[in-house]
This record gives structure tokens, sequence and C-alpha cells, in this order.
């Protein structure tokens, strides 16, 4: 029992921290806001050149091979600094994606590019007035010859518009199918969509877009069980967003809190704010320790199947409820645009719903829990 | 990072394990007293905890003097959590704060009187700091020790000391200084529990067992009772809160609680229906068992500190105990919510669900919040300590 990081591990929190410090201030993240294509060059050259980008992705296809727990480091980071970048899509999921179930020609087409950060791709997953579930993906990939027409809306679609590839879930002949699709090509349509948080998401149409069978990942009907295996890993890392993220707003509040008089004494120093703050430390601290252990079970190749939802359902509810509680400390500046504590307030809200929501993630956890010994 | 205990740890867990199963007594072991199972207050009790003393199990992380064996603290805690899983007592106060407060301070004298028989499960302690002014504000207290011929003399009262009815040894902490600022002013005493001048009256709780309030008319201790120096009390039961790291409010019980609700409720039906299938129930147990993983992963968070060893976990002992006591509760509440009207039946009821425990533990459970260290003062400590807010009381 030791939950000191190495040297090693370490390291790569310092780098990360250094990089994010210098080129992912806090002007950056506002300016990014809208922005359609969502995250700025500069940023993601250094991600690039630091070998962030390819963490996930073996030294063989042009990746440093890392294990989860350190991406999980690296992610508490990125939400410490709400870092606007495509890592979650790109080097997290469909990098996962392509590893799990590519053919050698698409693996070498593609994760040297995302390892290198020259290439952008971004799963296209959720539909209009559907769930999160299998049942969810309703688009249709009918079977014409060797190729596969798609037509159907996907939203969601997160920088779409920088991204060369899109992996699109789809209903093929035999169950649901990972197709990689051209967002330029004939029949493709994005539209952005303003969200919560004002990360650059789209809404995809797409009408007889046809693919070829070289387009397919893995094999037939296969598509879910890979897209479900990856997420389970992605939301870890996604619950160390949150932890990054709950952790430095209630930073910015303590201090804060120490400096700002009312009554004669700094907030800080009345009860009921304190506790306030207290409360938030232990769940922050409980969280954080959960997500690694989760992480650390994924890297020692064991089930996560609980663990996963858990440590998402846990830290995002966190992070949601702490940016309401700093809020409340800060009191009226907190609903203003010029005061931090908004950015996260609304980050925290969008991550929890996003990548499955509290519900599924609860329903992951009872159906671990309560099916059959 | 390892989340893993040792292969060495892993070993004495299963080894504890088989032993407990070995000598299984449901006299001995009963998870309904809850909290209460912890503390060695029968004669078939005290035997189990003699049988553990010959085990080498009590002192272990003593230092080898005074008969340890300095091993580190984490097989004390490995220990207690297997103690508290099957509802057995506990090593606790003796070679834990009374113990190692003895060894660091204590003269000579009390430490020959004292450590062997604590090693050999041969004593039983009562510990008085709580009184009717001091509880919350520990500090406060206000049991006089007047200074006369060859010692002190005690008159006041103490409160919630749990022990006082089967104890051999009473440990309390007394005013000995009035004038000195309220934490400077306190001394450690022992007195034997039998002590004619001693008035113990029961205080019945919700739970199944009962507290004390024990008076003190005249209570003659002899100078060489005091324990270290005098006005020292206060640091020295601070300290003895540092010292103690490893054997604090055990998780076990909650987890099986947890576990036990779960169990019941994959096979409970309602209206002919499998009460696992309502949407409701699913996501109470998807609570429950996160939260309970949490408590576990803020039981591995301080223990983890502790094994460091360079400062005393009371940031992250406090996080632990705030949180895992809040949930205790909540699992409790939620269990009698899911079993529904029948909840409300006490144990020995024959329809009761589950023996009624829950119903006893949702009583039980009411005091984890308040005894050893409210939520309030754990999140003062927290705000305090870790935060670096102002004192703000």
């Amino acid at each position: 029992m030791d939950l000191a990081l190495t040297e090693e591990q370490q390291m790569i929190v310092d780098m990360t921290h250094g990089i994010l410090e210098e080129h992912c201030t806090i002007d950056v993240v506002r300016q990014m806001e809208d922005d359609p294509k969502g995250y700025p060059e500069g940023l993601w050259k250094q991600f690039a050149e630091s070998g962030l980008t390819g963490m996930l992705i073996p030294e063989a296809n042009g990746g440093s091979g890392q294990s989860l727990t350190e991406a999980a480091l690296v992610y508490e980071k990125f939400g410490e600094f709400l870092a606007p970048v495509p890592h979650f899509v790109s080097s997290v999921l469909s990098a996962r994606l392509l590893l799990t179930v590519g053919n050698d020609a698409q693996q070498a087409e593609w994760l040297p590019k995302i390892a290198s950060g020259d290439a952008v791709l971004t799963p296209a997953w959720l539909e209009p007035n559907r769930g999160y579930g299998e049942v969810g993906v309703q688009m249709e990939a009918k079977a014409e010859g060797d190729d596969f027409l798609l037509s159907g809306v996907k939203r969601h679609v997160y920088f779409a518009s920088a991204a060369e590839r899109l992996i699109v879930l789809a209903r093929g002949p035999q169950g649901i199918d990972l197709f990689l699709v051209d967002p330029s090509a004939d029949g493709v349509t994005l539209t952005q969509q303003l969200s919560q948080s004002g990360d650059a998401q789209y809404r995809v149409d797409m009408q007889d877009v046809r693919v070829g069978a070289e387009a397919r990942l893995g094999a037939p009907g296969m598509g879910w069980q890979a897209f479900n295996a990856v997420l389970h890993e992605g939301i870890i890392l996604l619950a160390a967003q949150a932890i990054g993220g709950a952790q430095k707003v209630l930073d910015i509040t303590v201090e804060y809190s120490k400096e700002r008089v009312q009554f004669d004494k700094p907030l800080g120093a009345f009860q009921a704010l304190a506790h306030y703050m207290a409360d938030s430390a232990t769940h922050i601290d409980g969280g954080r320790v959960l997500v690694y252990e989760a992480a650390w079970n994924a890297s020692q190749d064991r089930s996560i199947s609980r663990f996963a939802p858990m440590a998402k359902l846990f830290a995002c509810e966190t992070y949601r409820e702490v940016t309401r509680i700093c809020a409340q400390i800060w009191g009226g500046v907190a609903f203003t645009i010029e005061y931090d504590c908004q950015l996260y307030f609304r980050r925290a809200k969008q991550l929890q719903l996003s990548w499955w929501d509290t519900p599924y993630l609860e329903e992951l956890v009872a159906e671990d829990v309560l099916r059959d010994d | 990072m390892d989340f893993d205990f040792t292969k060495e740890e892993q070993k004495f867990a299963e080894e504890v394990e088989r032993w407990l199963v070995d000598n299984h007594d449901p006299e001995v072991m009963d998870l309904t007293r809850e909290n209460f199972s912890q503390l060695a207050d029968t004669p078939a009790r005290r035997a189990f905890m003699q049988k553990l003393a010959k085990q080498g199990w009590l002192g272990m992380s003593w230092p080898k003097e005074y008969g340890g064996q300095e091993i580190e603290g984490v097989y004390e805690f490995i220990l207690n959590e297997a103690l508290a899983r099957h509802g057995a007592p506990q090593i606790g106060k003796g070679v834990g704060i009374i113990g190692k407060t003895l060894i660091r301070h204590g003269s000579e004298k009390l430490k020959q009187e004292f450590l062997p028989q604590i090693l050999s499960a041969g004593v039983e302690f009562a510990v008085g700091y709580s009184e009717p002014q001091a509880g919350s504000d520990s500090a406060n207290m206000q049991l006089k020790a007047e200074r006369v011929d060859g010692g002190w003399m005690l008159n006041g009262q103490k409160m919630w000391t749990t022990s006082a009815h089967f104890a051999d040894w009473y440990w309390v902490g007394a005013r000995t200084d009035p004038d000195k600022p309220k934490h400077d002013g306190l001394s450690l005493f022992m007195i034997p529990m039998d002590h004619p001048n001693l008035e113990i009256q029961s205080l019945p709780t919700i739970g199944k067992d009962t507290t004390n309030q024990v008076f003190f008319e005249d209570v003659f201790v002899p100078e060489d009772y005091m324990v270290g120096e005098q006005g020292r009390g206060f640091r020295y039961i601070a300290e003895a809160l540092d010292l103690e790291r490893f054997t604090m409010f055990t998780l076990s019980p909650i987890e099986d609680r947890s576990k036990l609700l779960v169990q019941w409720a994959k096979g409970a039906t309602r209206d002919d229906k499998p009460l696992r299938e309502d949407p409701n129930v699913r996501r109470t147990i998807a609570h429950i068992v996160t939260d309970t993983q949490v408590a576990k992963a803020l039981s591995k968070r301080f223990l983890s500190a502790a094994m460091k060893g360079d400062k005393p976990p009371s940031i992250e002992s406090s996080e632990y105990k705030l949180f895992t006591t809040t949930l205790s509760q909540r699992v409790c509440k939620d269990a009698l919510d899911l079993t529904g009207a029948a909840g409300q039946m006490r144990e020995g009821q024959e329809d009761a669900p589950l023996a009624g425990r829950f119903e006893g533990a949702y009583r039980a459970t009411l005091n984890e919040t308040v005894g050893g260290g409210s939520s309030e003062i754990q999140k003062n400590i927290i705000a305090r300590r870790k935060l670096g807010l102002p004192r703000n009381f």
C-alpha cells in the first residue's frame, strides 16, 4: 500500500503542468470558447512535442506506451487548466479503438499520425433523442456491394471540423460497426452546436455517405463491444479531469475566502463556509484515490467494469457539487463572466452529462453489483 | 503507486482470518452489537483477548524492550479490521493510547505495573475525558484535582465512560492547575475503577448497550498514579491520538453492512416482483456501493500516509472519519427505506428483514458522527490544517 507517485509519474505531472501553465492560460481557455476549431494550435503542438498525444499508443506505433495510471495523472492536470484539446477523442478514444479492433493497415495509417498530433480523429456516437447505450445507436449502414451507405444524424461530435476522420458508430447487417469517415466526404454536413462549456462540438448529418469495406474497424457487428470497452477506460480519465477541475476551483475559492472580508472577518473564518470547503476537500480527496485505484486496476489488467463507472459517477458529482459550493462562497461575482469560477461551474455540469451521465453510470454499477453471482 | 497489501501483510491477514474462523464463538463475536462489539466487557470476551495475547498480537508495534515486536502499525490495522469484521473485541485503549503514553511518559513504577498486564490482556481500561461541560470542547474538563498530603483529591463528574461498568482501571484527565490556560491546567491520573468513592451510573443508549457517567467524591489518588508531569495532560492526550495511527474507526463493519444489503436486495421481492429490478433500488445500491468504495479509498489514503511515518496523518484521518461515519448512517437509513414497512421490526421479531440488523444498526450508528470527534470538529480540523483557513471558534 503506497499511494505516492513514482519519480517517473511525478515527472510526467510536472511536465504537463509546465506546458499548460505556459500555453493554456485562462485567457487562452476563454478565447477558445465557441471557437469553431476549439483548440489552440500552439498548445496542441506542445502536446505533440512532449509526447502527450501518443502516451497511450505503443512505441511500435509511434507513441510512448504509458499506462492508464499516467494518463489519469495527466487528465487531472487537463481538468485543473481546463485544457481545450482534442486529446480525449483522438489520443484516447480513437487511438484505443484503432488499437483494439483496427487492422494492420488502419493502425499503420492512423496511429503514428495521432501519436504525432498531425491528425485528429473523433468518434461520432450519440444520436438525437436516443440514449447512451447500445440501443441508442440506430444510424443505418446499408450494405451495397462491398460498400456501405451511412445515413442519419449524429450529435456531440467533438472537434469534428478539425478531424481528418470521424469514427462513426452505425448499424450494419450484423450489428453495430465502426466506420472511418472523412468529414469532408460527399453527404456529410457539419453544424457547430454551442454548448454549455463552449467547446467545439458538431451535429453531423449524413446522407448516403459511401464508405468502402476497408473503412470498417474490426469484425462485423463488434463495434459496440469495442466502443464500450474503450469508453470504460476513457471515463476513468474524465473522472480524473473532474477531480483536477474540482481541486482547482476549490483552491482559488479557499484563497479568495482568506482575503474577502465581511462583518470584519475573512469569509473563511465563518464556519458555515469553512465546513462547505472542508466537505469539498474530503470528497475531492476520496474521489481522487478512487480514480487512481480505478486507473491502477486497469494498468494491472484487472476488471474495471465496476471501478470505472464508480469513478466517473463520484468524481463528476463531486465536481458539480464543488462548483456549486464555490460559486456560493464567491457570492454575486461568481455569476459574472469576469470571474473564473463560472468557467468551472459550466464545465463541471457538461462533463457530468457527457460520455455517460449519472443515471447511465448508476445503472452500470447496479448491473455489475446486482446481477446473478 | 500500489493499492495492494504486501505479500507478508496479505499472509498475516489470511492467518488472522483463519484463526478467527477457527476460534469462532458466538458468545464473543456478536455483529449485532455493532460498535459496542469492540469492548472486552464479559468474561468470555476477556478470555478471548487473552487468547489473542498468546498469539502475540497485542502490542505488536511496541518497542522490544517493553515486550513488543516493533513491527509496522499496518499489522495492527489489519488485525483490528478483521476483529471488527467478525464482531469480536478489538485491540484498543490498552495497547493504544494508554500503553503508548505510559511508554513515553510514564514512571518506571507505572510501566512495570501496567505494561506487562496490557500485553497479556490482564487489564481493561476505561477512559475519562468527556464531562458535562467538556464534550467537543474537550480541553474544558472541570474535574477538580486538589493537592493533598501524599497525592491528589479528585471531585467532579465524567460523562460517556463507556467501559466504566467492567473496566479495572480508569484513565482520567483532571484539572490540577485551575489558574493556568485551559489546555495547560490538566493532568492525567490512573485510578482503580472499584475505588469506593467513585459512583458509576449507567446511561442506557438507544443502541443495545450502555454507557456511563461517573461521579467522583473525594477520590484520593496517590502521587505516583499521576501520569507524567503535572499540567501536561492535554498534550499527552493529543500526542496519543497522533501516536495511535492505525487502530481507529474501523471500516469493515460498514463494508459488510453494504454487502449484506446488496445480498438481500438481490433476493427480495415486493408485490411478487424482484426488488432489484426497481430503478430506485438500483440507484440507491449504486450509490451505496460507490460511496463505500470511496470510504475505502480514504481509508487507504490514511493508511498510506500513516505508513510513511513522517508526520501524523491527522488530515487524512479526519477526512476518513468524516466521510465514513456519514456514509455509515446513510447505509442504515437506505436499508430501512429499501426494506419498507417491515424495516421497523426489531431484532428478535420473526418477520424482521435481515433479522432486524439494520433497525439495530440505524440506532447504533447515530453516535458515530459524534463520538471520537464530531463531524463538525473533523471539518474544523480539515479547514484549519489542510486548507489553512482562519480559526473559526
